[in-house]
């Protein structure tokens, strides 16, 4: 496994008025990020908030190329972004247990926190396709390039690591600094991530490695 | 932090326990017990709250240490409104350690807010106020300002500075405004009652009427000689003389008091003194002697000059009043010693009231009957005291105890 130190190109907030980030995503402008009874979108070049869609927002969100998809309670909320509408809801995975979410060719990946696991979901209906046990608390959660990545934080001990998505080995940790923690993960595609900063209301742009 | 535990985190801190435990009721992982926890607290049930919280804290992981301290802060709150003087002080330092190394300010704080108050409790208003000193409020967040704010009040109030008590009161007022949390605004609106109802009794040339707060600081300022049952001591300037000790010498001194600038006949002094229905010539013989005892104790303060008919108090300046505790009857001197904020024990209170520690126990379980009076700690270490003085929220403040957050 390769170990490394996390890289933190830049941080991003407190933004007004969102005290907790929950879960990031990116839809190829902005970055979209949960704060508990709303979702926030920021550009990432200026740093600016651009908008904000007011629904409950309490764990991961991700995004399908059209719609936003964002934990709330036990529910995972499809979302119109364009008119902030709720056009439908399944059930999660982990009864509300739910910590990260991220999209990948069709389907919806689901971090379980303390059950320290990710589910692939059918996207329609919520059934479980396949379960990817962790050794660690599951926050974030992200793919990038066939590369299954996810966010982990307990107490005062948190990375950023890639997993095989098929026996979910950990083949790589970015370690983060000392006090600061990943709730949220998103890829930008590139080679950046986006983590969430839970209660330090911050959004913190990650190298990835190469 | 996963989806339904920041979604009953979020009911919590805007004061809806019973919306945080519906989210969270039939999980059993470390942070929904840590919140049912909370919830169960808020709603009252103590016991079943720090069992919750005792569990959550055993079951966060090594890694977790934060998480755990928060549940001891917690648990440390809990035993504290639950009169629980008995829970180990050094697990709310060590926890408070703990958070400070990780940067947990508020939480940091929360648990030095707490420390303040137990000291509150047991009546060590010095190092109250030497750890209340300590502690910076410009970090906290609403509820927990508001919260400092009462202990700042309830110090205040205990050392008759009412100014200060009541500039606090509208601090604390304004945080629990801003916290949104009803609850705590009317522990905030209840305690604020204590400035506006009659804490003590003024009574000069034989007539009583009742006095404030804010009153009787002022009345303790002024240039009067004060008679003052509530601590059973003579005050004239910045002279004290406590006369705690010797009950008979206070009754005459207020007896005088009552009457000044009139005399009291001696046959009153005996009655009141020695309760006795007529005075005889030992009874008078006693009366010198005494008399000559309370001229010794007033010194400069006042003179206790003979009349034709008994005795005057002549005093060097101002006028003479009384200050006698709101309500009197069977037991008030006891109560009048407890109103002074302080912790007594039982021994202390006989020793003041020259009755036997028996008669004082027996008294003391009355008044806890009837619920005028506390009492905490156990066997020799039990103390007592009166009970209506804030900064103890019964609206618990506690901290989200929760982990990665």
């Amino acid at each position: 496994m390769k170990h490394a130190q996390a890289e933190i190109l830049r941080e991003y907030g407190p933004f007004e008025g969102a005290d907790n980030v929950h879960g990031v995503t990116f839809d190829g402008e902005h970055v979209w990020f949960a704060s508990g009874d709303k979702l926030n979108a920021f550009d990432p070049a200026s740093g600016d908030t651009v908008r904000a869609i007011d629904v409950a927002a309490h764990a991961g969100t991700a995004f399908d190329g059209r719609h936003l998809y964002q934990i709330a309670e036990d529910r995972i909320q499809k979302i119109d972004p364009r008119t902030g509408r709720v056009l439908s809801t399944i059930p999660a995975p982990g009864n509300g247990g739910d910590s990260g979410l991220a999209w990948a060719e069709g389907t919806l990946w689901v971090g379980q926190h303390r059950g320290r696991k990710i589910h692939q979901i059918d996207p329609e209906t919520g059934a479980v396709l396949r379960t990817i046990e962790s050794n660690r608390i599951v926050t974030g959660v992200t793919w990038i390039d066939g590369e299954l990545w996810h966010g982990t934080w307990e107490g005062d001990e948190s990375e950023v690591r890639r997993v095989d998505p098929e026996t979910g080995k950990v083949l790589e940790a970015l370690d983060m600094p000392a006090g600061m923690g990943v709730s949220g993960l998103e890829s930008d595609g590139g080679d950046r991530f986006f983590c969430g900063g839970g209660k330090s209301g911050k959004v913190r742009a990650v190298r990835r490695p190469r | 932090m996963d989806s339904l535990i920041t979604a009953a985190a979020r009911a919590l801190a805007t004061g809806d326990p019973l919306g945080a435990l519906k989210r969270v009721a039939l999980r059993d992982d470390p942070p929904a017990l840590a919140l049912r926890g909370i919830a169960m607290a808020q709603l009252g049930d103590l016991a079943r709250a720090k069992s919750l919280l005792k569990n959550a804290g055993r079951a966060f992981g090594p890694r977790e240490a934060v998480a755990r301290a928060r549940c001891v802060v917690a648990e440390a709150e809990i035993a504290l409104v639950s009169r629980d003087l008995s829970w180990p002080e050094k697990a709310l330092d060590t926890a408070r350690a703990t958070l400070e190394k990780h940067r947990d300010w508020v939480n940091a704080a929360h648990a030095s807010n707490l420390k303040v108050r137990r000291l509150l409790l047991v009546g060590r208003l010095d190092e109250a106020e030497r750890a209340l000193g300590e502690i910076d409020p410009a970090p906290l967040p609403p509820a927990a300002r508001a919260a400092y704010e009462l202990v700042v009040a309830g110090i205040a109030i205990r050392r008759l500075r009412t100014k200060a008590a009541r500039a606090a009161l509208a601090r604390a007022e304004h945080a629990a405004h801003e916290a949104d949390i009803p609850a705590l605004a009317a522990e905030v609106e209840s305690a604020s009652l204590v400035l506006g109802s009659p804490a003590a009794r003024l009574i000069a040339r034989d007539a009583a009427h009742p006095l404030l707060l804010e009153e009787v600081e002022t009345l303790l300022a002024s240039e009067a000689l004060v008679v003052d049952a509530c601590r059973h001591v003579v005050r004239g300037g910045s002279a004290t003389v406590s006369l705690a000790t010797r009950p008979v010498l206070f009754t005459l001194a207020r007896a005088l008091g009552e009457a000044w600038p009139g005399d009291v006949p001696r046959g009153v002094l005996v009655a009141r003194a020695f309760r006795a229905k007529h005075a005889d010539e030992s009874h008078r013989a006693r009366l010198r002697v005494e008399i000559g005892r309370l001229r010794a104790e007033l010194g400069t303060l006042a003179e206790v000059v003979a009349t034709k008919r008994g005795f005057a108090l002549a005093p060097r300046t101002g006028e003479v009043v009384v200050l006698a505790p709101p309500v009197e009857g069977r037991h008030a001197a006891l109560l009048a010693l407890l109103f002074d904020g302080e912790a007594w024990s039982s021994s202390a209170l006989a020793i003041a009231l020259g009755s036997s520690p028996r008669t004082v126990q027996r008294a003391l379980e009355v008044l806890v009957a009837a619920g005028k009076v506390q009492c905490f700690g156990r066997g020799r270490a039990r103390r007592w005291m009166s009970p209506p003085v804030p900064a103890f929220p019964t609206v618990l403040l506690l901290p989200g105890p929760l982990p990665g957050d």
